[in-house]
This record gives structure tokens, sequence and C-alpha cells, in this order.
């Protein structure tokens, strides 16, 4: 599996590397044809060796020193270079004291040898995933095309008019979870996208990020509410999940205050539980209420898939998920 | 497709390769240096057959990393571990624990153990679970894996007693 | 453990020994086919069928082999008249009966280029109507894979032995259950690659990793026309086998044709994805096992009937089942059985075997079953194991004397040492809501089988060099298994040296004596006896001049520890190394060569059996259906432990295979194509779910076996496989009619049981 060609480039600085995104995108054209950005590789050079990612040139951002440094803010929020690598956020002392749920959602990634890889921003962009055409372009050939290889059709949901791939990353739950801020820069200028509102439910389309983009900074900003995150693998190591879930939620004991869940890996975006969240606030994290909030979900999961397992399975991987998360989050103090 | 010019410490060795943008530093250790040690695996970053530990000593998998990306820096492989002419410590255990088979998984699954080792010197049962998740092994069923590893620490002292110098 | 019957006077066999090829493997330097390189070499790719059944109506390759770069382009007339099997030809000319079967190959100066010309071939398809399910195939309306199999059933066998419908009659009832297995990968760690210089038109030499040189020559040789020893394969190491690598695929030819067309040699290997399309594994089999007992738990009968997804091309599958249904007679003293397999084409990858052939799943079955027989009957699985386990000098029915068994010890063994009569039908669930299961698996393998091949047959060479340092010719692959080191210790033994002492060379048929291979858990009793034979005939040699230096009978000799001493005057004795330097270099010129060789004494099958029993014990989350395999404990008689350290190693490789089949592995499909073909979509799991093992080496001393060694090397598994899956049954309460039991899949179960337990009556528990 050869990776198509390429050419690398190498900026040294953020302005020279949004200079070369501007230029390189100026015609115009689809985010992943003229220019990827690359940081640790482990899914960028994955999906190029399955050649959904051709882009003729591959930009670097490992050497921008602007995307490698945390910044601690006045409040005990970070600012955090999307460049960080994943494994040294999770050796980070203060995000492990500060943010329980980030940090697990860190451990929880691939393997030590991903997270010695890999870096935030390319965890938060993470490529949506599909059983059906996750494999290499000659095993592709052997079924029709879908909206993946630019076909307007779903093997997932055959009657569907968009993609249904699964973003199955591990920390956007999390920093949804932690009401995290994303920032995003270009020639053009910067601006601030909150990351519950950076996804979209496209799997084609699943990140509000332009081809001249960049995603340069994650703020995670300060809380004292209890937190935590949870993911349902079939192999406890190197597996994506079939459910995750990070919940923030403050108050103490069964109550709860400003309670938010986040379910990963059920659909193409992370799904923020609205109806269960307000049950939980309203009656406290007793059984009885957990019980309901779990009932309450049943409309807010979307259309399940049988993408990497049956959908009945990951409902109750899902229901299993809540449950223990918010048992958990109770006996947190 | 026009090549490149890098330069890769390997080893402890430095050397000048001419490149195109698609090697990985796979492609490099393998066929321009001819350093077999390192197997290609699944090339996808699935099975950690070709994993590699860089300056820091930590475990990375070469058939992800194109090779330009790495201009300039240092890594070791399975063929560095020796010194002396000696195994290192937890090469010596894999081979009196038995956790050797069929050996091909053997320098991926040792990498991944070395860099597991130099974060942890004596780790948990939980971090070496962690540490060798990344690593795919059919033939041993990890338990004689797991033992050299918790025995290469015991190794290492009485290495260092036997030469005089601890580490 | 290890658990003595009688000790005989060892010195090197039995002690816990390093494999001698460790520091090679651990230090980068062990050779694998695809670190190979010659000069000139070229690199060969596939071009693959897209489709699963259709009529190929153009390839055009001429746009391929104006490529610059590229040395040779081959399609289906140049390989005319080569099969892979009976029916599956090494390049498909004009219908393709599933995806990824070989249309045409390039060999080019690199990767890219190959790449680059498989691109430019055109091809055209005619889409035929398929089947990708047994179901589906044998229905009556059903589209035809292949026109020689009407019916899409390509062969149906039955062996029986004993009088069945009397045995079934007579007994007090009869279960039944239905049983699927799903279709697997054996995943080696090495992927398929072929290495061939055919650049003489009277000698074709072949790396690459194999089970079995002797029958790549054979095939190779058949498939050119060329004499057996006019080819040469040399099979370095081997990462990994499995039953995966006993016969030539179409690669290996592909390779061969295209360096007989480039006059170049040309290294072939699959990719990623393309592996799960090269191997030749267990495909979607179902059983329906029927078993008659009596009301005081004797079991009188079984039998089995089994459909068989042969895939694409079934033709070697029916050929293999044979010990299947036998092996359950090897551990039960039956009336009568019957196993029939019937093998169905489908239009999918064709299907051989899998790791632990295919008794992992019909142990996986059997052994619920009988837990599901006991529970019924209110007897205890294991107190009715032993009533039925067959015990030394059995005679079986198709013929076999067991002149070791160990099989009731062995039950025992685990049922002591697991507490199991305190756990069994006691265990109550975890604090946090965990179901917990204890089960039983016992198992028997053949060590050897002949008419599985023609002959099982093994020679070896042994030299001893003037400095007293040994070299062990050999024949046989070690795909990991250990077995050069084995036959190293078996050699030491004799000749009264080290283990260390001893160099094995193997692997290249050039040099290495015949030796029909590794499979069949063939090599410790066949090699190993051709290696004993071996070395006594070189250890006589060196008696001779040894006797005359001393000027005693030969008789009074003894080697040991390095030395050759006078029985009843120990102070009368020759260093080793002196008797062979004395012998080359005496006036005569002695060389000292010890030839051996082996065959089984029986005219089919074997003489020696391996025995064992297993007890696991499992914790299942009822709400995700997660199974935790705790511990497992396992006594195997495998005769005598040439090497504990290699037998244990043998024990966890096949625990961890047996839970990972049984509780995760599954090439999922979908319309004809894996859904999962990599090493991260398909489960095998990692470090992290391997359960404690606690082993218990049951010696009981086999004749046949070269100092009484039996096998290790597929017995285990097969009993893991029955011990896990009942392990899990007995903590769901029912029955699990399917292997993998996933995690949804026992979720699914548990969700089923609770609303409706089973009611452990002789009907069938299951639907399919």
């Amino acid at each position: 599996m050869l990776l198509p060609e390429h050419t690398l480039l190498k900026p040294v600085s953020l302005d020279q590397c949004l200079i070369m995104l501007r230029d390189l995108t100026a015609g115009g054209g689809e985010r992943l044809e003229k220019a990827q950005l690359i940081a640790g590789g482990t899914d960028v050079i994955f999906n190029m060796r399955l050649k959904f990612f051709q882009p003729e040139h591959l930009v670097s951002v490992r050497r921008v020193p602007e995307l490698q440094r945390i910044e601690e803010l006045d409040d005990g929020g970070l600012r955090i270079g999307a460049a960080c690598r994943l494994v040294d956020l999770a050796d980070d002392p203060r995000i492990q004291s500060r943010f329980p749920a980030f940090k697990q959602a860190l451990d929880a990634v691939a393997s030590a040898q991903v997270r010695n890889m890999g870096t935030l921003g390319g965890n938060v962009c993470l490529e949506t995933r599909c059983w059906f055409t996750n494999n290499s372009e000659e095993w592709r050939q052997g079924r029709q095309g879908c909206f993946k290889t630019d076909c307007e059709h779903c093997h997932v949901i055959p009657s569907s008019t968009h993609c249904h791939a699964i973003n199955n990353a591990d920390t956007p739950p999390a920093l949804m979870a932690l009401d995290a801020m994303l920032t995003v820069q270009s020639a053009r200028g910067s601006r601030e996208v909150p990351i519950a509102e950076f996804y979209r439910p496209d799997g084609m389309d699943h990140m509000d990020l332009q081809p001249d983009e960049l995603l340069t900074h994650i703020t995670v900003p300060a809380t004292r509410d209890r937190n935590l995150f949870m993911k349902y693998t079939p192999r406890k190591g190197m597996d994506f999940s079939l459910g995750a879930i990070a919940v923030r939620c403050g108050g103490q004991g069964e109550r709860a205050e400003n309670i938010r869940i986040v379910l990963g890996s059920i659909s193409s975006a992370p799904i923020v539980l609205v109806e269960p969240a307000r049950v939980i606030e309203a009656d406290g994290l007793g059984d009885a209420s957990i019980e309901q909030a779990i009932e309450q979900m049943r409309d807010e999961l979307g259309e399940v898939t049988n993408l990497y397992g049956r959908a009945t399975y990951k409902k109750q991987i899902a229901k299993t998920l809540v449950r223990r998360a918010l048992v958990k989050i109770r006996e947190r103090v | 497709m026009a090549k490149h010019i890098m330069s890769l410490t390997v080893n402890g060795d430095t050397r000048e390769f001419a490149v195109d943008d698609r090697d990985t530093l796979l492609d490099v250790i393998r066929n321009q240096m001819a350093l077999t040690g390192t197997k290609s695996g699944c090339n996808t970053g699935s099975c950690g057959i070709c994993t590699i530990n860089n300056a820091a000593g930590e475990a990375v998998l070469s058939c992800l990393t194109p090779a330009l990306e790495w201009d300039g820096e240092s890594v070791t492989t399975i063929e560095g571990l020796e010194a002396d002419g000696q195994l290192d410590a937890i090469q010596q255990a894999f081979v009196e624990f038995g956790a050797v088979q069929c050996g091909f998984c053997t320098p991926g699954v040792i990498m991944s153990a070395k860099a597991l080792l130099n974060k942890y010197p004596q780790p948990t049962e939980a971090q070496i679970n962690e540490g060798m998740a990344g690593v795919l092994c059919r033939c041993t069923g990890h338990i004689k894996v797991k033992e050299a590893i918790r025995n290469d620490f015991r190794l290492r002292i009485n290495k260092g007693a036997e030469s005089g110098s601890g580490r | 453990m290890v658990v003595k019957r009688a000790d005989i006077d060892l010195s090197v066999i039995g002690q816990r020994r390093p494999r001698l090829d460790g520091p090679e493997k651990v230090s980068g330097r062990a050779q694998f086919t695809a670190d190979i390189n010659l000069p000139g070499m070229l690199v060969g790719k596939i071009l693959r069928s897209r489709h699963k059944h259709a009529r190929i109506t153009k390839l055009d390759t001429s746009k391929a082999e104006a490529l610059p770069g590229v040395r040779a382009v081959i399609t289906a007339p140049d390989a005319k008249g080569i099969w892979a099997t009976q029916n599956e030809p090494a390049i498909c000319g004009e219908v393709t009966r599933y995806i990824g079967e070989e249309l045409a190959a390039v060999a080019a100066i690199d990767e890219a280029t190959a790449v680059r010309a498989l691109e430019l071939i055109d091809v055209e398809y005619e889409i035929l109507p398929s089947v990708t399910t047994i179901r589906e195939a044998l229905k009556p309306d059903a589209p035809q894979v292949d026109p020689g199999a009407p019916g899409n059933i390509v062969s149906d066998n039955t062996d029986t032995y004993g009088d069945v419908e009397d045995a079934f009659a007579k007994a007090d009832l009869v279960f039944e259950d239905k049983f699927v297995s799903r279709p697997t990968h054996n995943l080696f760690a090495e992927f398929h690659a072929c290495v061939a210089d055919f650049t003489r038109p009277d000698k074709l030499e072949i790396w690459t990793p194999t089970q079995s040189s002797y029958l790549f020559q054979h095939s190779f040789a058949r498939a050119f026309k060329l004499s057996v020893n006019q080819v040469r394969i040399v099979h370095l190491h081997t990462g990994g086998a499995f039953s995966g690598r006993g016969s030539v695929r179409p690669h290996h030819y592909i390779a061969a044709l295209l360096s007989r067309k480039a006059r170049r040699p040309v290294k072939v290997a699959a990719s990623g994805d393309e592996e799960f399309l090269v191997c030749r594994t267990l495909g979607d089999n179902q059983y329906v096992l029927r078993t008659a007992v009596d009301r005081d738990g004797r079991v009188r009968a079984i039998d089995v009937n089994a459909t068989l997804d042969g895939g694409g091309q079934g033709h070697a599958l029916g050929y293999f089942g044979w010990m299947v249904g036998l092996c359950m007679t090897w551990i039960m003293d039956l009336d009568a059985i019957r196993f029939r397999r019937q093998v169905v084409l489908t239009n999918q990858r064709p299907n051989y075997l899998g790791h632990g052939g295919m008794m992992i799943g019909t142990n996986a079955g059997l052994m619920q079953q009988l837990l599901r027989i006991a529970k019924y009957l209110g007897r205890d699985p294991i107190d009715m194991l032993l009533q039925n386990a067959i015990e030394e000098g059995h005679h079986g029915m198709s013929g076999e004397h067991f002149a070791s068994c160990g099989l009731k010890e062995c039950i025992e063994t685990v049922r002591d040492a697991s507490g199991w009569n305190d756990k069994y039908g006691k265990l109550t669930p975890t604090p946090d809501g965990k179901l917990r299961g204890i089960g039983v698996g016992i198992g028997s393998m053949a060590a050897g089988a002949r008419g599985a091949f023609k002959h099982d047959t093994s020679a070896a060479m042994v030299k001893v060099g003037e400095d007293g340092l040994v070299t062990v010719f050999t024949g046989i692959p070690d795909m990991g298994q250990g077995t050069h080191t084995t036959m190293a210790i078996i050699a030491a033994e004799v000749l009264g040296i080290k283990a260390t002492d001893i160099h094995v060379v193997a692997g290249d048929t050039d040099i290495t004596p015949v030796d029909v291979g590794a499979f069949a858990q063939r090599g410790t009793i066949m090699t190993g006896n051709a290696v004993k034979n071996a070395a006594q005939d070189a250890r006589d040699q060196l008696a001779t001049n040894a006797a005359a230096a001393l000027e005693v009978d030969v008789e009074q000799l003894v080697f040991r520890n390095g030395e050759i001493f006078v029985k009843d005057n120990p102070e009368q004795r020759l260093p080793f190394s002196k008797v062979s330097f004395g012998s080359l270099h005496s006036k005569e010129g002695r060389f000292v060569m010890g030839r051996g060789f082996y065959t089984t004494p029986v005219d089919y099958g074997t003489a020696a059996w391996s025995f064992g029993a297993q007890v696991a014990e499992v914790e299942v989350d009822p709400e995700t259906g997660d199974v935790d395999l705790v511990k497992v404990w396992v006594a195997h008689d495998c005769g005598r432990a040439i090497n504990p350290l290699a037998v244990e190693g043998q024990i966890d490789g096949q625990v961890f295979s047996a839970m990972s089949q049984v509780l995760f592995e599954e090439c999922v499909t979908d319309d004809g194509q894996y859904l999962n073909p990599s090493r991260l979509e398909y489960k095998m799991p990692r470090a992290y779910e391997m359960p404690e093992v606690e082993y218990f080496l049951i010696e009981t001393n086999d004749p046949y076996g070269p100092f009484g060694a039996k096998e290790v090397g597929e017995g285990p598994i097969v009993v893991a496989g029955g011990a896990i899956a009942a392990a899990v049954s007995d903590a769901l309460g029912g029955f699990l009619p399917e292997i993998p039991m996933t995690s949804y899949k026992v979720w699914r179960e548990c969700t089923r049981l609770s609303k409706s337990p089973d009611r452990s009556g002789p009907e069938a528990q299951s639907e399919l």
C-alpha cells in the first residue's frame, strides 16, 4: 500500500503555515484535494494508504512552535496548541488534576505508539470511519461507491442522502463536556468555535473547517465540576469504541447542577444529551432518576446504524455507559 | 518523483539518504539501510510490528512516519539495542523466559517493551498491558512476554552489578 | 508443574531451556522471506477479482506491458495446467468465483511501477448471479458456483464406526444442538510472501514461509513438470502458521511464473487486506450435534452432521474432515459415531482449516452439550466425563490402540487444582453484578496422521564435527513452535552433550533430508524419532572408536556430560570431542555422520495421541456481554515434556488462540466481502485479555514417542475451546449456539435466557 504521490511542506511558523494553506487552496476545491495538514500522521498516513486522502501537498505542523505550547490561563484553564502530542498531554499533571475526563480520554486513544505520535488537533479532527469503505482502494472496487468515494450512496443506510461514517475520536466527547473552545485560524483571520458547534452529523463533512483553515488551539476552561470519560471497546487495548461517554456535573452527591452528558461513537458527530440532562438536573442522580434519564435518551440518539456493531447492541452500550457514568459521577466528591 | 537528501541517525550512525516524499521511515530503515530487523506488517498502524524508538526512547510506528518529517532526527531499531556485543537486558529476558516463538513480531514487541521500560522501569500490570496493547502477537499468548518485562529490572540490576556500573 | 509417572534417567531432556534461535530473533538478525533481497529482484503484484461471481469478458494487458519498468505480465494462459487445488487454477481465466481471485500479475522494477501496471490492465466483467451463504447455496434454484458441483455440493462424506442406529435406539435420551462457527483468519504475524528464482529452466528456487517444504517441493515439481529435486524450497524462519501454510497457493505459483517469464527473481508479498484474501482458513461452518446417552450418564454414541462452507473452491476441505469426528472417540468410550460433512460452495474466499483445525468449533459445541446433558441428568460434568473417559490400553473404533493415555489423570488434576468441587454449581455473581461460570473441556489429538498425506516420513542426519560440535540436519520447519530446539535436545540427550553444542540446519531442500513437515502434530514424534535414530547412529559410530581406545566393549560405554566413559568404571573416560577428532583423523578417516529415519508403525493415522483436560473460569457482564476469562487450569498429557518451557509456551499460545476464536475472532461478511480485513478491525485480542494459566504436564511416557514424547502442538487449543465455551454456557445457564461468542452475542443470549431459561431437555435448544 504505497502512499499516493504528494509533496511534503514544512513551515516553521504559524504565519508561514497559514500563507501556505491560503496559496495552496486558492483555486478552490475540496478540503483534502490540495493540501492536507499532517502532525503525528497516525490518521493522515492511514487514510493516505487507503487513498481516501490524496492531497497534492502535505503541510506538516511539527515545526510550527506556536502549536506546540500549553498556556496556563489566569483562572486555571489551559490553552493547548493543536500539535501537542497526546502522550505529553496525558502526562501533564495539570490535566490530570484539573480535567479527569480529558485525561481519561487521552489515555483511551489507541495504543502507546499512536499516543506517542498523534496530536490533540489530529484527534479532534479525526476522520470519520466506516467499515464498508475503510479498506484499500482495490478493496473498495469490490462494491458500489459511496459518499466517501464521490458517489451518491451510503452502504450503511442505502436510502440516506448523506454519509453515516462514525466519529470515533475519544477526546471530542470529553472536550465537549468540558465546554472547550477551538481556535481556528487562516490567513484571513482567526475565529473561536465552541467545540459543540464544530461537528456536523455528516460523515463526509463532519467538521466546520475550511480548506485554508487550521485548528490551532484548544482551550479548556477551568471547572470545579466533577467530570469523567469512559468508553466501551470489544477489545480492551488498541480499539475504537462502540460507544463513549463524557460527563461533567456540578453539585455534590446526588445533587446535580449544570450537567453535561456527551456520547461519542454513535453518529458522525458526538451527541449532547439534552432531556436526560434536564431530568438529572431536576431530580438528581438517584437510581430512579438515572433510569428515567436513560428512557429519555432514546429519541436523542438519532438513527443508530449497524456500523461496527448491531444498532440494538450499540443502544444497549449507550444505556449502560450512561448508567455507569452517572453512578460513578455520583460517587465523586 | 523528485528525490530529496535527508539525514537520519539510526542506532548512532548518521547517514544521508535520497528519499522521495512517499518514503516512510520504515522504507528507509529496511530498504536503504538494510536493517531488516524492523518488520513490515499492516502498514496502517494497527499491528505494531514496525515499532522503533525515537530519540526520547518512546515507541513510534515507522510505517506511519513520512521519512522527510524526521530529517535530522535520531531513532533506535532492534539492531541498536545490543551494546558491546551483548544483548540488552530486555532482549536477554525475552530469550530466557521463552517470550519468543515465531519471532516475526518480536522486534516490534521488544521495541514496545523497551519504550515501556524507559518510561516505567518497574511497570505495574496495568502499565504492561497498556504498553503492550499496540502490538499483535499470535504465538505467545503474551504470558511469557509479560514475564520477561517483569524480570527486565532484575536482569539489569544483576548486569550492572557484574560490570560494576549500574544503569 | 511436571507430573511424572516413572522417571527415566535423562540428562538433557526435561530441563527448561530457552530456544536456540532466541538470540537471533531478539536481535533482529533472523531472516524472513520479506527480508530476502536477490540481485536483480523484481516486485510482483497480483490483479484480483473485484466481483464475487463474474465472467471475465475482457482482460487487456497491453498498456501494462508497454509501461517502462514492467518486465513481465501474466494471465491465465501463462498458468495453463497449474492448479492450486483440484479445481482452483493458479490464475483464473474465464469465470471468477470470489472476490480476490487472481486474474493477472505483473513483475516490475519497483513497487510503484508494479502498482501502476496493475492499474493499466483493462478488465471487464459480466456479473453473474451469486450465493454468499450456505443457506442460499443450498436452495433448489440457487445459482451454481461450479458446474462440476451440482446443487453447490462439492463433496458429501460420511464416516461411520459402530452401529449408530442401534446405539441411538438403545440409548435412554438423545440430545440435539445446532452450532455454528464463523469464518476466521489464522492471523500469523508474517504476511504471505514468496520469492521465486526461476531464471534457470532446470532449477526453481523458492523462499517462502511454510509448514512443509516437502509438499511445496512436490507441488511445484508437478506444476512445472520438474523432477522433485529440481525444486529447491528455502523456508528460513516462518512467522507463524497455525494450519494456514500447508499448501502451495496461487501467489506462490505466480511468483514462479513471473520469474520464469521475466528471467529475474521476483518477490510477491501480500498487503494488509490482501492478506485476508490469500489465506485459506475456516469458513462459516454449521454443525448439528446429536448425542445418545443413558440416564446413568454413559455416552453411547455421537452423530455429527456438518455443513462446511468451502467458499469458491471447496475441494480441499472435505478431505480434512475425517479426524474431526474420530477425535470424539479418542476421549470417550463410545459404541458408535457418525460424522457427515457436506462441503458447500459459495462465492466466498476458499476455506480450509484454522488454528485448531475444525476441532475447536466441534469441541466448543460438544463440551457445551455435555454440560447441558450433565445438568439435565443432575450429574457433575466432570464426574460424567470421568465415567466416559478412555484409559490406557483402550482399543479405538478405527483400529487405534492407545498405548499411553493420561486422560483421567488430566481430568482429576484440573478438577482438584481449580477447586472445581467448591465452585461448580456454587458460583454466585460478583459484587458488581457479573455472572460467574466454570467449564471443563477434554480432548485428544493425534500425533502424526498417515493418510492425511501419502507418507508420514521423516529423515534426519547428525554430523559430528572434529571439535565435538554437532550439526543436526532436518527438513521440518520451525514456525515458532520450537521444533528445532526440541531436535537439538533429543540429539544432545542421545550423544550426551549439551544442547547448545548442537547447531540445527533446516529449511533448505538442497541440503536437508526429506521430512513431510510440521502439521498433524507430527514434529516431535516423527521428526523427533528420526533425529533420535540419526543421533543413535552417530553415537554407534563414535562408540566403536571409543571402545577401541578404551579397550572395552561398546555396550559398556555411557555418553554423558560431554564425555564417554565406562559404565562400571567412570574414571575410564574420554572427552566426546577427543573421540570425534580421533575418528576423523584416524588412518581410516572415519567421518561420523548419523542417519535416521522414522515413519509411523501403523498403516493409517498414528500410534500416539496426546490427551488433555482444562477448566476455565469466566465472569460475564450481563449488560455488555463482555466475557472476562479469569483463569485456565491446563493438564496436558504430552507423553514427556522434552522442554517444559517450550511446552508451556505452546499451551499459552493455544489458550490465547482458543480464547480469541471462541470469544472474539470473526471475519464479518457482507454480500461476499469482508468488512473487517485488517489487524485493527479483526478483533484478535492483545495483552490485556490473556488469563492466568496454570500448567500440569502429565508424563505418560508413550512407547512410540522419542523418550516417551507425543505432542503439544494442537491438543491444548481444542481442549481450551471446549472449556471456555462451557464456562460461558455455565455462567449464562444455557447453550450458546455460535462462536465467536462476541460480547454482542453473549449479551443477546443473556437477554434471551433471562426471559426464557433453558429447559435443559433433550430437544434442540437453538435455531440457526
